[in-house]
């Protein structure tokens, strides 16, 4: 994907930054905003796109995820973890939340509900990052099944219960298996900084 | 819980666990330091994993952010909101909580109904108008502001058990649902309200309302199917543990 013809190449800010801007969110700084809104809205909607696939889903949830960030910019301590993997991990949980809100309403439409329309744009720019390149580097670290959990709790927004079912292991085992793939994700992460 | 609890801090850093875990989880993370640190990790690991996905979104989608905040009030500093946790900033405490009972076998729901049921007054149906939108107000979530602005929306304001009103409306054009939450009491931090489809004698998680200030929107659901709204452990439950506040029937709301 990274290889991509007509990519646009975008500097990724530094977590310092980050933090900076949602400070200066905090007391309202509604250009702080907008800095934020250009370091993180590629990140927050490709998580979102990516989970949901619906792309105009995906962009209600960015747009959900934007506004919980200005409404509780206030209360966020930096002391506490950076601002980037707070906004992340709202990011994914609303992701989440609205594939599986999905999921359990079509147990009870059944034909009721319209159906999903897939619009798969045929041409998305992937915005290419250092992140990039370090993260499909250290993935590769991880063991087949570790990685099969992970991806599949992440990015199809399963429980881990349902991926034991579709993997066919005991729950303890994909527990495990997602702690320790994201322990060796995060220790290469952290050496290939 | 188990001495191995703190094993599913991966599946927690991945938000993979369901509601009653995930609530178990964090009530343990509340006295684990260790425990704390380790999610924050992953979670930071994890965060660049999905920062990894990046695509450019479409160019309006700025404009339309940047106008919402405009309308938006910020809530002031509160308990703090950490990466960590990342649950939402508890925001009032009001002592409208019931305790969850745990229970096993058969739930209870199926009498509390009824109890719920008789609760029900409709308010008024008719248009709802934007006039939530221009109050110092935080706006409703967007997916359900389309419904409640629907051309074809009934809407229909419902007291509940515990005081406090939930707005309901319906669009049949767009099969959808939504409620405004934004007149329930407060809970407390581990206190959300959850949404329930009711049918024949199952019960089914729709929405939990972990930011209960903007609301939700869902699929209509099919004809005899209630929606009911309990009080719930933070992280919400997968059966529900509380007697329902409020129950309404989405197809008596389009018919209003």
């Amino acid at each position: 994907m990274g290889s991509e013809p007509g990519l646009r190449l975008v500097h990724s800010r530094d977590p310092a930054d980050v933090n900076e801007l949602v400070s200066k969110v905090a007391r309202g700084d509604s250009a702080a905003f907008e800095g934020l809104y250009d370091a993180l809205g590629p990140a927050v909607f490709g998580v979102a796109r990516r989970v949901i696939r619906d792309p105009n889903r995906a962009e209600d949830v960015a747009q959900d995820v934007f506004l919980e960030v200005w409404r509780k910019a206030p209360s966020f301590d930096d002391a506490r973890g950076s601002a980037k993997t707070w906004i992340m991990t709202i990011a994914h949980r609303r992701a989440v939340d609205a594939v599986r809100r999905n999921e359990s309403q079509k147990k009870y439409d059944g034909q009721a509900m319209p159906e999903e329309v897939q619009h798969d744009e045929p041409v998305e720019r992937v915005i290419q990052q250092e992140e990039h390149g370090a993260v499909r580097t250290c993935l590769e670290t991880l063991t087949e099944l570790q990685m099969e959990s992970v991806r599949l709790a992440y990015f199809n927004g399963y429980t881990y219960a349902e991926v034991a079912t579709l993997l066919d292991k005991p729950l303890p085992t994909i527990k495990t298996r997602m702690r320790d793939g994201l322990i060796r994700l995060r220790d290469c992460l952290e050496t290939a900084r | 819980m188990s001495t191995d609890v703190h094993t599913l801090s991966g599946a927690y850093a991945l938000n993979a666990l369901g509601p009653e875990e995930a609530a178990e989880f964090r009530r343990h993370l509340d006295g684990c330091q260790a425990c704390r640190e380790e999610v924050r990790e992953l979670q930071t690991a994890v965060a660049r994993m999905g920062a990894a996905e990046a695509v450019a979104p479409p160019p309006d989608l700025k404009a339309r952010i940047l106008a919402a905040a405009d309308r938006t009030r910020q809530e002031p500093p509160a308990g703090p909101v950490t990466a960590g946790t990342s649950e939402p900033t508890p925001i009032r405490s009001a002592g409208t909580s019931s305790t969850a009972a745990g229970e096993h076998g058969r739930p209870r729901w199926v009498t509390w109904l009824a109890a719920a049921a008789a609760t029900l007054v409709v308010a008024g149906g008719g248009a709802y108008g934007v006039q939530a939108m221009l109050d110092d107000e935080p706006p409703l979530s967007l997916a359900a502001t389309r419904v409640f602005e629907a051309q074809d929306a009934h809407t229909a304001t419902v007291e509940t058990t515990e005081g406090g009103q939930l707005t309901v409306a319906v669009s049949a054009g767009r099969k959808e649902m939504a409620v405004d939450t934004r007149e329930l009491p407060a809970l407390d931090e581990n206190h959300v309200y959850q949404v329930w489809s009711v049918h024949g004698d199952e019960m089914v998680s729709a929405a939990i309302l972990s930011d209960p200030e903007i609301g939700a929107a869902m699929g209509m659901p099919d004809e005899e199917t209630q929606v009911a709204l309990t009080v719930e452990p933070a992280g919400g439950s997968e059966q529900p543990t509380t007697e329902p506040i409020v129950q309404v029937d989405p197809y008596e709301v389009l018919r209003s």
